[in-house]
């Protein structure tokens, strides 16, 4: 077989950015093969899920609607795609790079026996065989790869493939039961505290970052107003997280997030390269650093050497200004 | 109950690399090139917590890797690890993911009575953060990956707070289970004084293939991945352009217009 396996997470009834880039990167790997799409779509009461998956380009959907997904577990979710991917032979299944999405990718591949290779940045398909760039070494390296047996399973960095695009979906959803009872299963997820409508740092197009040079926690009220008006995430050096003015979940780096924006624009960071290594991907870099010799210059596109207490309210008023806000 | 910390030693975070005819060489120009795992350090301390805290009787340091990982081993001693474990082979080289995980699940076998086996999220070379989910599957064991706060524990159950790109969840497990931990739980501490006296003076075991009962196969050639053509990342071309202006309004107005003609608002 050569049909490509796509994972559609989902939650709450909406399918995430991560999972419409895998749908977009599969898309592109399907067509090479001369294979089908398949969206494979698990969870409680999905109908609608498949429905919208369809819709953006899968040419099947193969999913499992049961009380046991409605939470993604992967205790759950793994076997099932494992039993699933066991019995079919599909030729690769592409995964969202999500903190869900890598957990089942693993389950799978270690219950298959699979190969698998993580964080493309790049496919591509040569002699019905998937080719994969992707960074190693925090960024710094860049390597090719590929599974040379068996189902190749493949996850992707987020944001580093195009969004596939909505039309007209005309192919056919199968429904397949659940491989575990729910008293197989594990654990229990006792309370799930959402981010709101926070913009998460990997899904984020814009990100306004600052470090050690905002001087303290209420620093990052400039960068923070900048971030709201744009519309973007705000992002932190490890400077700042370790010094305890913003929680770890705003870290951009090598022990933070791995980003790449379409922009991202660096407030008192000197940009050390533990910090270039989470960002450098990034489409266009703007620094903001009172010292011109900061090695973050060295990698921006634009810069103001200045005061950011003062720059940055300029930026802030002068993009609401143009954006009408 | 038995307390695993699984660990790697990786090049450092402020080596510098080459490539030549498709090898990797690194220096460090602080002169340590190699480094445990820097997402390892918050498994290690909660490693250690687990002992001092709740009960745990030992909190044993294990990694698979070149002889030489036995430094990052003394790393985890020195810190207050119990004991310490390396699995290193030559027949082991070149395993991919899935038989990592089958190498490690054979020496947490080995060990025996765990109940906790604990991991980095990821380790800074791959960045795959497969290894903890691959090797709970092979053990049977259940993962709770991204782990932000171990909320209880009791003989037969765990609760912990998981870190999740949309959300903090909080699940309960029965034991036993691998975890892979997030920087927000904990503060790693120092190795202490006494601790890299102690450290330098132990004698850690090499278990080899032959002492494991692996379960499937390991090894370079039943590896299913193949990693060919690694190049440095080309430098950026072109230089910074830096804005400058008779008024920070006027830099700012100039940046935003560059911004909206780079199409990136």
């Amino acid at each position: 077989m050569s049909d490509v396996w796509v994972f559609v997470e989902n939650s709450s009834g909406d399918i995430p950015a991560v999972a419409l880039e895998a749908s977009g990167a599969a898309r592109g790997v399907a067509d090479e093969l001369d294979g089908s799409l398949v969206g494979i779509v698990f969870g409680e009461d999905v109908d609608d899920v498949a429905e919208k998956a369809l819709e953006y380009g899968l040419d099947e959907v193969l999913g499992a609607d049961d009380e046991s997904l409605a939470t993604f577990r992967v205790e759950a979710a793994g076997p099932l795609l494992a039993e699933l991917a066991a019995d079919r032979e599909p030729a690769a299944i592409i995964i969202g790079g999500s903190t869900r999405g890598k957990d089942l990718a693993a389950w799978t591949a270690a219950q298959l026996g699979a190969g698998i290779v993580t964080d493309a940045i790049e496919l591509e398909v040569d002699d019905e065989t998937i080719v994969v760039t992707r960074p190693v070494y925090a960024g710094k390296l860049l390597a090719k790869a590929k599974v040379t047996d068996g189902i190749q399973i493949i996850t992707l960095r987020s944001r580093a493939f195009p969004k596939a695009e909505a039309g007209d979906g005309d192919g056919d959803a199968e429904w397949v039961d659940a491989v575990k009872d729910e008293d197989e299963i594990p654990t229990k997820v006792s309370s799930f505290e959402g981010r709101g409508n926070e913009v998460s740092l990997t899904d984020a197009s814009i990100i306004v970052s600052g470090g050690r040079g905002v001087g303290g926690p209420e620093g990052f009220t400039p960068v923070k107003d900048l971030a709201d008006v744009l519309g973007g995430a705000m992002g932190a050096s490890r400077a700042a997280v370790d010094a305890g003015w913003v929680p770890y979940e705003h870290q951009v780096g090598q022990t933070g997030k791995t980003v790449a924006p379409d922009l991202y624009i660096a407030n008192g960071i000197s940009g050390a390269i533990q910090h270039q290594a989470g960002m450098r991907s990034s489409k266009i870099i703007v620094a903001v650093n009172k010292d011109a010799d900061a090695p973050i210059f060295k990698l921006a596109h634009y810069g103001i050497v200045g005061d950011l207490f003062k720059v940055l309210p300029a930026l802030t008023a002068e993009f609401k200004d143009r954006l009408g806000k | 109950m038995k307390v695993v910390v699984c660990t790697k030693q990786t090049p450092s975070t402020t080596a510098v690399f080459s490539v030549n005819d498709g090898t990797v060489s690194w220096e460090d120009p602080g002169g340590k090139p190699n480094i445990v795992n820097p997402w390892d350090e918050y498994a290690i301390e909660e490693a250690i917590l687990l002992k001092e805290n709740h009960g745990a009787s030992d909190a044993i340091a294990l990694t698979f890797g070149a002889p030489d990982a036995t430094d990052a081993l003394k790393t985890c001693l020195a810190m207050g690890c119990t004991e310490a474990v390396l699995v290193s082979d030559d027949s082991l080289t070149g395993s991919d993911e899935v038989g990592t995980a089958r190498i490690l699940a054979a020496a947490l076998n080995k060990i025996g009575d765990v109940k906790i086996a604990l991991f980095g999220k990821q380790a800074i070379e791959g960045d795959t953060g497969l290894t903890p989910v691959m090797t709970a599957q092979k053990l049977g064991w259940t993962p709770l990956t991204y782990v932000s706060a171990i909320k209880e524990i009791s003989d037969d159950s765990i609760t912990v707070e998981r870190l999740l790109d949309d959300g903090k969840e909080t699940v309960t497990a029965a034991l036993p289970v691998v975890i892979s931990v997030v920087k927000e739980i904990n503060a790693p501490r120092y190795p202490s004084f006494m601790g890299i006296r102690k450290a330098n003076r132990a004698k850690i075991p090499s278990w080899s293939a032959a002492d494991l009962e692996i379960d499937g196969e390991v090894g370079a050639e039943a590896s299913k991945t193949a990693w060919f053509d690694t190049s440095t990342i080309p430098v950026r071309e072109g230089e910074v352009e830096i804005i400058d202006g008779d008024s920070v309004e006027e830099q700012a107005e100039a940046l935003v217009e560059k911004l909206f003609e780079e199409k990136v608002i």
